[in-house]
């Protein structure tokens, strides 16, 4: 259970970091490192150095802009439970990092890391025994998807709480390579590979997140989890809504835990206009359970899983349009 | 790669070059040799490593030490001032916050930074607060009181000397928990010793022949020191003298995945791994059987050559004529129940340590065990070493629950590592394994019919059991007739029969786990008392009350029953809940629900019978006016040691603080059966009571002679011998000593107890399991709350009455039941092990759920007191009799809630939702059916 060997680097600005990227291929960038530290406990990759990005200045501020929020990609989730800008412009975001783990990992992890969270399954959260045992799998030195033997593609879980409340609230992303910076939306940091669900290439780095600040926007996050600490989400729900008399005037619904990436729902523009009543829940209901694709990659059954996000998704949908 | 790291550690700066790699947890307890910071888990899932820096709490198993330059962390070490313990460490010990004490250090350091930032906090925030650390002790009812406390700034003083008052009956903290609150304590991963590190080789494979187990190789690497396999011990150990079938390490076969194979000795961890990897393990794969039904389907692959059916043991037992019993009975209903197996989790990993000098052939082991006796035998019978050449100690245990009383294999096959390398050697297992070790409670499949009269008058029982058993046999016979023993005594049934089957399985083994064998059949029995009761139009409370004992009794099995404290516990939850305004009347998806549960207080024949008796306690006394008590009996967090300090200072009449504890080193202390069946408080007690009587008789005789009075005349209280009906001060407590002393110097006394024979069960086979002199009783009531939409359920409130007999330390007793019923939410509402093809999927505290702080609700104990004529100042059995009502009082009170009836444990969300759709699906379906033409109207 000890470390692989690495090298620690503890850049302070961030043309170092990305000196470091370019001198340690392979290496990888260390936050809060309560996920990555805790795979690399399991015997789960090996780098040859973790670049330490805290010391960086400006990655850990939250600051308000014109009409959006820019918060740093290593503001801690403790932080983000309690910021007064967060409860005031993006309260679901607060919401969704308060039910993350527990208090002593909220102080150390990272909206970035959160974000950046590596993909979950029974099949490789698992001790290094465990898994040599089982013939590894397709996420990590084995040729076979446990969840499902028939297909080619690596099915773990994404399991970030920050994310679909991000995406609900149409939020972009602040990438860097070291030569140009951009933004870009969050879902297409995102695709639907367990073994490979983060679209970053080799040299980039998440740097930060802008929130639009969007007045009549209301928005929650809701996890369906066994116990009240600690636990990935089985479903995790963002909705944000906007409405306007008695008429929805915009809607978006994520949903994080099913698939191998947070989840965007489609064709909720098809609800706009609309009064939010059972027929219209019922609707939002179907839209989850047809969009979102739970496996076997928890304890708890798949379709179980899917029914949780489709009834956390109508809960939402009410209580903010009732609001 | 290296660092030169400067931080401040508890208020003090120091410098230290430190690997890269190197872990916070391993800085602070290996290079700053500050072993308060426990590791409880494989990373990040406990919370027992909790510490603060620069005031924030952090998990010391996440954190790279090289990062906390110029930090300022502080550990348990580092908040109290001056040798006297913080607000928080005084509050954890008065309000019996710390039991084992294992998860203490970080529940406090959690705390601690709760408190800096918020001085007032309320219930939901400190639950909050701590809802990243696991406690299987408290049910965090104690430990939310002492935070409360902490923060109202107050002290109770409970830790105050109080030499006049009783001893007996008092709420008294523990009197280790000083060393608990402080980081002081130190379990066997603490202790200091220059020793190799051993490492065990597990099997791959689910069930195999060995063709070959090649350690030539891990041999041959440099700073490896031993390397042992099968080959090196040819004898089988078990706990039970009719079922050794468990080699330490695999010889000829493999069993299940995650069994020992082989084992290696090096210089450090990263060598004994790689000498891991070198082996060569060479099988051919067998058929596997994982589930019951598999192992006992027809031509299934027998595990075990002389179990060629895969049964361990069968057990068919009738008392009473139950096909009479069925005829008169106006309602027969019969239901089957699955319980998912479950197992310990105790904090503290599996660890141990051995030391063996070759030129003296002489064997140390310290280890995390609840039994020393049993350990001390089996590694004398493996490693063929004689008794006497043999010492067992144990250290600090940080939760045991059943988990420890068999001899686990990695203890010995940790001694045999020692006696090969002729040195000493640690062996800590990792949370993976301490799960692969198990000995959980079995996957058990239940059958159950009962008849009762239209008054609900129970007239027959039968009940059919099958139990997952796992590869070896263990404890298997036991739980197995357990199930069946404790049908009885609980209620009146005139006719009771069971068949019970004990399966071997390509799964871990299981063994004794709280409430060893009755929880799952209780919670058959009441869940099928309520469908019937609601059947009948009866109150789930009167149908109880209509089946009482009256005690003194024997039951149809043989089980003396002499106090019986259920009817008063019964009127206690009953009145305490509110139930009459609750019961159907709630709204919907909010229920409540009641049952009740009962247990022994220690077995009554002991598994090896030597015909010594079955307890026995020293006692002595010197110049310094100090008793020393001396008890093999093992305190493994549930207080034994405080309950025998307590039982010589009531008896003596002496102040708490004269009494020292000596326990559980074979070199010092007396043999004792050790802690499992809830043993120690019944026997222990009686044998401490007669020990400490005998040595009050020496100083009675004494101040006798001094005072110059009948002895039968002396009265001893409060240090002090007086002459009944005589007036003036009498003799100090010194002044008696010193008179006793100047007859023969140091006076040493013995205790002894051993139950009658009348007590050690009926004449059938296999009728000892399940005698005792006494039962405890239970009954308890659940509120939930079910949210139909997502299948969750929350536990708003538990009542519970325990009747204890005396309850000796109130205090101790209110925290023993409601880390029972506890545990049973556990049970019932998430905890499951899960296996895929032999492999666990659950071995880490994040797959195995045990509830946080954040869920578990308010536990509300009643103590009863109904004084067993044999109990220790009558005191009964406190810390298992409460943990199978809670599984059936959870069943009734989602029944109450939303009408569904769970026959499988644990009633997770997804069992339920699965529950609403069937019952949609049947509900449909009759409307069809009804709206069919031709259907009857």
């Amino acid at each position: 259970m000890t470390l692989p060997e690495f090298r620690l680097l503890r850049p302070s600005n961030l043309s170092e970091v990305f000196a470091a990227r370019r001198a340690y291929p392979g290496a990888r960038l260390l936050a809060g490192g309560t996920d990555l530290v805790a795979n690399l406990r399991h015997g789960i990759g090996r780098a040859p150095a973790l670049i330490d990005i805290t010391a960086v200045p400006g990655l850990g501020d939250i600051a308000e802009e014109l009409s959006s929020l820019r918060i740093g990609a290593a503001v801690t989730l403790e932080r983000l439970s309690n910021d007064p800008l967060i409860a005031l412009h993006a309260p679901a975001l607060a919401q969704a990092a308060r039910q993350i783990a527990g208090p002593a990992h909220r102080t150390l992890a990272t909206l970035g890391g959160n974000l950046c969270l590596d993909t979950r399954c029974i099949y490789y959260n698992q001790s290094a025994w465990w898994r040599q045992s089982n013939g590894f799998c397709l996420k990590y030195r084995g040729e076979r998807c446990h969840v499902a033997p028939e297909g080619n593609r690596c099915r773990a879980a994404y399991s970030g709480d920050t994310a679909p409340a991000l995406l609900a609230l149409g939020a972009t992303v602040e990438l860097g390579d070291g030569t140009e910076t951009g933004w870009v939306d969050l879902e297409s940091m995102f695709q639907e590979d367990g073994a490979a669900h983060l679209r970053l290439g080799d040299s980039q780095v998440l740097l930060g997140v802008r929130v639009p600040i969007r007045s009549g926007l209301l928005a929650a996050y809701e996890k369906a989890r066994l116990r009240g600490a600690m636990d990935f989400p089985l479903a995790g729900v963002a909705v944000a809504l906007r409405r306007e008399e008695d008429r929805l005037a915009d809607l978006r619904i994520a949903v994080t835990g099913t698939n191998s990436r947070p989840v965007l729902l489609k064709d909720c523009e098809a609800l706009v206009g609309r009064s939010i009543d059972e027929k219209a829940l019922q609707q939002i209901d179907s839209l989850v359970q047809r969009q979102v694709k739970p496996m076997r990659t928890t304890l708890t059954p798949a379709h179980s899983r899917r029914r949780m996000a489709a009834a956390l998704a109508v809960r939402l949908a009410r209580r903010l349009w009732g609001r | 790669m290296s660092t030169i790291l400067t931080l401040t550690l508890n208020g003090r700066t120091r410098t230290d070059l430190v690997a890269d790699n190197l872990l916070l947890i391993d800085y602070l307890r290996d290079t700053a040799a500050l072993k308060g910071t426990k590791r409880g888990c494989d990373g990040g899932e406990c919370g027992a490593c909790t510490v603060l820096v620069d005031g924030e709490p952090q998990h010391a198993c996440l954190t790279l030490a090289a990062r906390c330059e110029g930090r300022r962390i502080e550990t348990i070490e580092g908040i109290g001032q001056h040798g006297r313990l913080s607000p928080l460490q005084q509050a954890f010990r008065d309000k019996l916050g710390a039991q084992c004490g294992f998860c203490t250090p970080g529940m406090i350091m959690a705390a601690e930074a709760l408190l800096r930032r918020s001085a007032h906090p309320d219930e939901a925030d400190i639950r909050a607060a701590l809802s990243g650390n696991l406690c299987r002790c408290t049910g965090y009812v104690k430990i939310v009181e002492a935070v409360q406390e902490a923060a109202r700034g107050c002290r109770t003083g409970l830790g105050q000397p109080q030499g006049l008052a009783h001893a007996i009956g008092r709420s008294l903290p523990l009197i280790d928990t000083v060393e608990k609150v402080t980081g002081g304590a130190a379990y066997t991963a603490d202790l200091t010793a220059q020793a190799l590190v051993g490492r065990i080789f597990r099997s791959p494979y689910a069930h195999a022949e060995i063709l070959e187990v090649d350690v030539s190789a891990a041999r041959a690497l440099s700073g490896v020191l031993a390397v042992v396999t099968g080959a090196d011990c040819d004898s089988a150990f078990g706990v039970l003298p009719i079922s050794m079938n468990e080699p330490p390490l695999a010889r000829e076969r493999v069993r299940y995945r995650g069994e020992p194979v082989a084992a290696v000795a090096a210089v450090d961890s990263d060598t004994a791994e790689r000498a891991l990897q070198l082996i060569q393990f060479r099988v051919r794969e067998l058929p596997a059987c994982f589930t019951s039904q598999e192992a006992r389907a027809p031509g299934a692959v027998s595990l075990h050559e002389n179990s060629p059916d895969n049964v361990l043991r069968e057990v068919h037992d009738e008392f009473g004529d139950v096909k009479a019993g069925f005829e008169q009975a106006a309602l027969v209903r019969e239901e089957r129940y699955q319980c998912a197996e479950v197992v310990h989790a105790q904090i503290e990993p599996h660890a141990t340590l051995a030391q063996y000098d070759p030129e003296r052939q002489r064997l140390t082991v310290w280890s995390v065990t609840q039994v020393p006796y049993y350990l001390h035998l089996m590694l004398s019978r493996c490693l063929e070493l004689d008794e006497s050449r043999i010492r067992v100690i144990k250290p600090f245990i940080g939760g045991g629950f059943g988990a420890r009383v068999e001899v686990l294999n990695f203890e010995v096959v940790n001694a045999l590592l020692a006696r090969a390398a002729g040195a000493t050697v640690r062996m800590n297992l990792t949370r993976e394994e301490t799960f692969l070790t198990h000995r959980g409670r079995p996957q058990t499949d239940i059958r159950l019919k009962l008849g009762m009269s239209a008054e609900g008058r129970l007239t027959a029982a039968e009940c059919e059991v099958v139990q997952r058993g796992g590869a070896y046999a263990g404890y298997g016979i036991v739980t197995i007739l357990y199930a069946g023993a404790l049908l009885h005594a609980l209620y009146d049934i005139p006719a009771v029969k069971y068949d019970g089957y004990r399966v071997y399985t390509n799964t871990p083994p299981c063994g004794a786990m709280r409430g060893h064998g009755s929880v799952d059949v209780r919670y058959a029995f009441e869940s099928l008392l309520d469908t019937m009761a609601e059947e009948l139009g009866l109150d789930p409370f009167a149908l109880r009350r209509v089946n009482l004992l009256a005690a003194p009794v024997q039951t149809g099995n043989g089980i003396v029953v002499n106090s019986y404290g259920l009817p008063q516990c019964l009127d206690r939850v009953q009145e305490a809940s509110g139930w009459h305004a609750k019961k159907g009347r709630l709204p919907a998806g909010t229920g409540i629900g009641m049952a009740c549960s009962h247990y022994v207080s220690g077995a009554g024949k002991p598994i090896h019978r030597t015909g010594e008796p079955h307890a026995v306690v020293e006692m002595r006394l010197d110049f310094d006016g100090g008793i020393t008590v001396l008890t093999g009996a093992a305190d493994i967090g549930q207080g034994s040691s405080t309950v025998m300090a307590q039982i010589a200072a009531e008896v003596l009449g002496v102040d708490l603080g004269r009494i020292r504890v000596i326990a559980a080193d074979s070199a010092l202390t007396p043999k004792d059966n050790g802690s499992y069946s809830s043993r120690v408080t019944f026997m222990v007690g009686n044998a401490a009571i007669d020990a400490a009587r005998r040595l009050r008789d020496v100083l009675v005789q004494a101040a006798a002679r001094r005072l110059d009075a009948d002895p039968a005349q002396i009265e001893c209280f409060a240090e002090r011998f007086t002459v009944a009906g005589r007036e003036g001060a009498g003799l100090a407590f010194r002044e008696a000593v010193a008179a006793a002393l100047a007859d023969g110097g140091s006076i040493s006394t013995k205790g002894t107890f051993t139950v009658p024979l009348e007590y050690q069960g009926g004449r059938h086979r296999g009728g000892a399991v399940g005698s005792t002199m006494a039962l405890s009783y239970s009954a308890q009531v659940a509120e939930v709350e079910v949210d139909v939409d997502t299948g969750m359920i929350r536990v708003r409130k538990i009542w519970v009455a325990h009747d204890c007999g005396r309850a000796l330390n109130p205090l101790a007793v209110e925290g023993q039941v409601q880390g029972a019923v506890w545990m049973g939410m556990g049970q019932a509402l998430g905890e499951e092990t899960r296996y895929d093809k032999g492999l666990p999927l659950h071995a880490s505290l994040l797959g195995y759920r045990v509830p946080s702080a954040a869920e578990s609700p308010p536990i509300e104990v009643h103590i009863v007191e109904c004084l067993d004529p044999n109990g220790p100042f009558g005191a009964k059995e406190a810390s298992e009799g409460s943990l199978a009502g809670f599984l059936p009082a959870l069943a009734n009170a989602v029944a109450d809630a939303v009408g569904l009836r769970m026959s499988e444990l644990p009633i997770t969300p997804d069992r339920i939702l699965e529950a609403l759709t069937r019952r949609q699906r049947d509900m449909r379906q009759r409307e069809l059916r009804l709206a069919a033409p031709g259907a009857p109207s």
